[in-house]
Parts: structure tokens; sequence; C-alpha cells
């Protein structure tokens, strides 16, 4: 009698093994499996999310090169150590002529077009100080749809990796995006040449080509990734990388308000050329 | 298995007609969104009449051509405005030119943005519901009504919720600034205004917006215009990126991306002819 139930048990552990062990092949055990997805079997990224810090940024708001505005620094000296303490701060790749421009640029930082509320371009769109405005989601089966209130800017990405346009430059450029397997990518082009990259007057030309990576690591974590192309400017592409996370159900997005018919002038210090430019 | 399947009919067709808008026009039915409920408004629409001059209906003038008033209540076509408010519009009117937000880049507000000269894209999936306008990339988010309004604040597109009356969308506006105007010919509203706006298809390319307009601070009694957006069919139509650009005068005007000036003017092409060292 025991050892019947005895091989009753033994069989039963058996099986539950058997039942582990092909579950955890087939992957349904891992978080990938339970990400949250549209009819169409992609993620869905809908929701609203927040940039957190991390990654080249840091804890820097508005350089990839480490200028520190967040600590009131207004170094960007360009020698590699950023204004902070640390570790050197990785620095754009730049042709000579393009360091120049740029060096020239940071002694005009009042002229940087977000402070006089154009649109910010791509990745700066997503690349805000991190924890202050959200990004908002929308998606279906043929777009995915990014309502920023930073700047009220939108980018509706058509995600059926259709080409360019001609003819068209904007400051957001064109966005075009396909799926690989879980990773929405987006090859985004067509820029108006006029971008700053942040607030430290790093910059790009018309010649700018991004490619973007949108992954959902989990339910409340989505990872960024950009590669930026401009051969005019850089020597080799650069590379960005940071994490969005949700936003809390009860928040909702707010309104932005920054046209230029706003008084942009108000964005202006006497420092930063003001009284030059009223008294034009 | 024969019965279930009638079954099954009858609920389907039950459904159906329950579902149906209860206002009277509209034996047309929408199409669903994947979950087989949510009416789908999705896609690119735009009036075609020219009553973003004068929503109270304008005569035709050079390059622009004459359009009815939009107003369907009170019956003559006109805002029932207070007397001062009368006087405060008349004063717009003789400075629009000058004095119209929208040409000076700021949002057009609501129900202004429905009806401009450019078009506007419904994005929607399950519970999710948005407006982006081409003009001045303006957006709404809409939300659902079971949470209270983020009031009090001076927005220029304001706070939206929204519910679904049978086939029609029904949402509750609130929270815009005082500075908005509803067209060019300088009506407008106060800080007080409440509006109550139904959008609903009347057939597969055409959707009709209406607005309850309420604000005791300027009108003696509320009332509604009446508009009809058409799907943008043109292949390829898209949102086309807007902004207010300053040209070297410091006037500022809408450059489309689709001028060269965009680029060929740029402040910052000079640094390529520098002459490297």
């Amino acid at each position: 009698m025991i050892r019947r139930y005895l091989r009753i048990a033994v069989a039963f552990v058996t099986g539950a093994l058997c039942v582990l062990t092909w579950l955890h092949g087939s992957g349904l055990l891992e978080a990938q499996s339970v990400l949250p997805r549209l009819p169409d079997g992609h993620p869905d990224f809908q929701g609203l999310w927040m940039k957190s810090a991390g990654g080249f940024q840091g804890l820097f708001i508005g350089s990839l090169d480490g200028t520190n505005f967040a600590a009131g620094g207004r170094g960007g000296r360009g020698d590699g150590r950023g204004a902070g303490r640390g570790p050197a701060a990785p620095q754009y790749p730049y042709t000579p002529e393009a360091a120049a421009e740029r060096a020239d640029r940071l002694r005009r930082g009042y002229e940087d077009p977000e402070a006089h509320c154009h649109l910010p371009g791509v990745p700066r769109a997503l690349d805000q100080p991190g924890g202050l405005y959200p990004v908002q989601i929308i998606q279906d089966e043929k777009s995915v749809a990014l309502l920023h209130e930073a700047m009220h800017d939108v980018r509706i990405i058509p995600t059926d990796n259709s080409a360019h346009p001609r003819n068209y430059w904007a400051w957001d450029g064109d966005s075009r995006g396909h799926w690989e397997g879980d990773t929405l990518v987006v090859d985004v082009s067509n820029f108006n040449g006029r971008t700053w990259l942040d607030m430290a007057a790093n910059f790009v030309d018309e010649n700018e080509h991004v490619v973007e990576r949108y992954s959902l690591v989990d339910h409340d974590t989505i990872q960024y990734e950009a590669t930026i192309t401009d051969p005019t400017v850089f020597v080799r592409p650069v590379q960005m990388r940071f994490t969005l996370k949700r936003v809390p159900a009860e928040q909702q997005i707010l309104e932005y308000s920054c046209l230029e018919g706003e008084r942009s002038l108000q964005h202006y210090t006497d420092q930063d050329g003001g009284k030059k430019r009223r008294a034009q | 298995m024969r019965l279930v399947a009638a079954v099954a009919a009858a609920a389907i067709l039950t459904a159906a007609v329950g579902g149906q808008s209860p206002d009277t026009t509209k034996s047309f039915v929408p199409g669903r969104l994947w979950d087989g409920k949510t009416p789908d408004f999705r896609g690119l629409w735009q009036v075609r009449d020219t009553a973003y001059v004068n929503i109270e209906g304008h005569a035709a003038e050079k390059g622009m051509a004459a359009s009815k008033s939009i107003i369907v209540d009170p019956a003559d076509g006109k805002i029932p405005y207070r007397p001062e408010a009368l006087v405060t519009r008349q004063e717009h009117y003789s400075t629009r030119a000058t004095t119209d937000p929208s040409i000076r880049c700021f949002q057009a507000g609501v129900p202004r943005a429905t009806y401009l000269a450019t078009p506007l894209q419904i994005l929607q999936s399950p519970g999710n519901f948005a407006i982006v306008y081409q003009e001045n990339h303006a957006f709404r988010v809409f939300h659902p009504d079971t949470r209270p309004h983020f009031d009090n604040a001076d927005w220029w597109m304001g706070d939206t919720r929204y519910r679904w009356e049978g086939d029609t969308l029904v949402a509750d506006v609130v929270a815009q600034t005082d500075q908005a105007w509803l067209d060019h010919a300088g009506n407008f509203h106060s800080a007080e205004v409440h509006i109550v706006e139904r959008y609903h298809t009347t057939g597969a390319d055409t959707l009709e917006y209406e607005a309850r307009i309420e604000d005791p601070v300027v009108y003696m009694k509320p009332w509604t215009l009446r508009t009809v957006l058409y799907r943008v069919k043109r292949p390829g139509a898209r949102i086309v990126e807007d902004e207010c650009l300053e040209d070297a005068n410091g006037v500022r005007r809408h450059v489309p991306p689709t001028d060269a000036r965009n680029l060929l003017r740029s402040d910052y092409s000079r640094w390529k002819q520098r002459p490297a060292k």
C-alpha cells in the first residue's frame, strides 16, 4: 500500500518537474511573456511615461558632455572633465570645424532654439530633464504616437516601415518605424538643420540621421536608445541611452505653453544678451 | 448547437441596437476598435468651409470664400453677447490683424482648433482618445469623466473629460484661458467658459461636431455651433509639423516644412562656409 502511494507521489513530482521544465523552456515564466500586448502581438507601450536619470545623461541636465546646469555649472569647457566631479563624461566626437562652431555657439547660449520655444528635435524631444515632463503614448496597429508635455511636441510614428518623404524638413524630422521582435525601431531623417541637442550648444545639421530603439523591459520600464549619425558634424556615430518609467495612473499630462508669441524674451537674461536683443 | 447560434445572434443584434446613438439622425453605425465596442473615429479630419474667419458668417473677400454662420442656436446665427461684451468683440475685430492670438502663435483653444483651415488627427485605442491639431502642434488628451476636472488652470486647450453616449463622444471642457478667441473676427469667451462637445460620425467619411458654449460673464444664454469634419483621403496625407517662426524682421509667421527657407535660411548653416584652419 505504502509502496503504491510512493509510486503515485514519484509520478506526481516527475510530472510537475516536466511541466516546470517545459514552462521554462517555452519562456512562459520569463518577464517578456507578461508584457502588455496589443491584439497584433506587439508590446503595448501605451501610458504616461517619464524619463528617469541614468545612462549617459546621469544627473546632468541638458548635455551629453556633462555640463551640469542642474548644479549651476556654466562650464562646458569641452576638455572632457565637465563641470562636476566624477569620471570624465563622454564627449560628442566633433570634426575640428564643428568643434569650433560648437565653442562659438556656447558663447551664444541664448540662441538655443528651445529657449525660443522651437521644437526640440530628436532625440531631445525625449531627452528632457529627468522627472520633469511626461510623455503620453497612444498606439494602434498602424502607428505609435508620442505626445510630449514639453513644448507640446507631437510625433506620430507610422510603424509600416514606409519611406521618408521628399521636400520635407522639420525640427522633429520625419519618423518611420518598424518592429524588430519586441523592439520598436524608428528611423528619423529630414531634419531642418537648426537643432541643438541640448542647452550646452551641442548641435547637428540637416544631415542628422537618428535610429531609435524602444524596448519594453517590463510593465513599467521602457529602455530607449538613440544612435545619431551626422557625417558633416561627427566623426563617428553617437549613442545615447536612458530609461522611461511609467507614471502612476492618478497623474495626468498638463498643458505646456511656450511659443514665440508667448514672449520668449522672458527667457533672456541680461547676462545672456537680453538687453542687446531688446535694444534692437 | 443551432439554438446556441440563434441565442448568440440575438444577443449580437440586441447589443448592436442597444449600442446605437440615442440622438436623432443617425442610422450610420461607425466601425469599432479592436475591443469590438468603442466607435472608431481615428483618422485625419478637416472642415471644408471658412467659418474660422467668422463663425457668425462672413462675406467673401479677396482670396477667401464666404461662409454661413455655423451657429445653430440661437436661430439667428448670432452669439447672444451681453452688451458690454459686444463692445469688446468689436474692439477685437478692428485690431484683429495684430491682436488675434492665433496670428501671434498661441494655441487655438476649444472649439476654434476644430474648424481651422488645417487638419486634425484623432488618435484612439480602447480607453484612450486624443486629438492632435496641425496648427501650432497643439494636442488634447481626453480623460474619462470618471475623475473630476483638473480645474482652475489657465490653459489654451482646456481640460477635457469625456464619456460615450451610444456612438456619440460627449466631452466636457473647462479651465480655458480668457485670452483665446473663437475665430479671426474676435469672437471670444471668458475664463468661466464651459463647453460641451459632441462628436459623432454621420457617414464613413463625415464627423459631425457640435459645441454648446456657456459663459455667463460674456453671453446672455448658452449657444451652440455645429460643423462637419471630412475625412482627408489624399494618399500620404499627414499632420505636418507646424510652428510659428520669427523672421529677420521679428514678424512671426507659419513656415511649412516644405518651404526651403526652413533649411537654407538657417542662421547656422554659415558655419560650414567658414574656412577650416
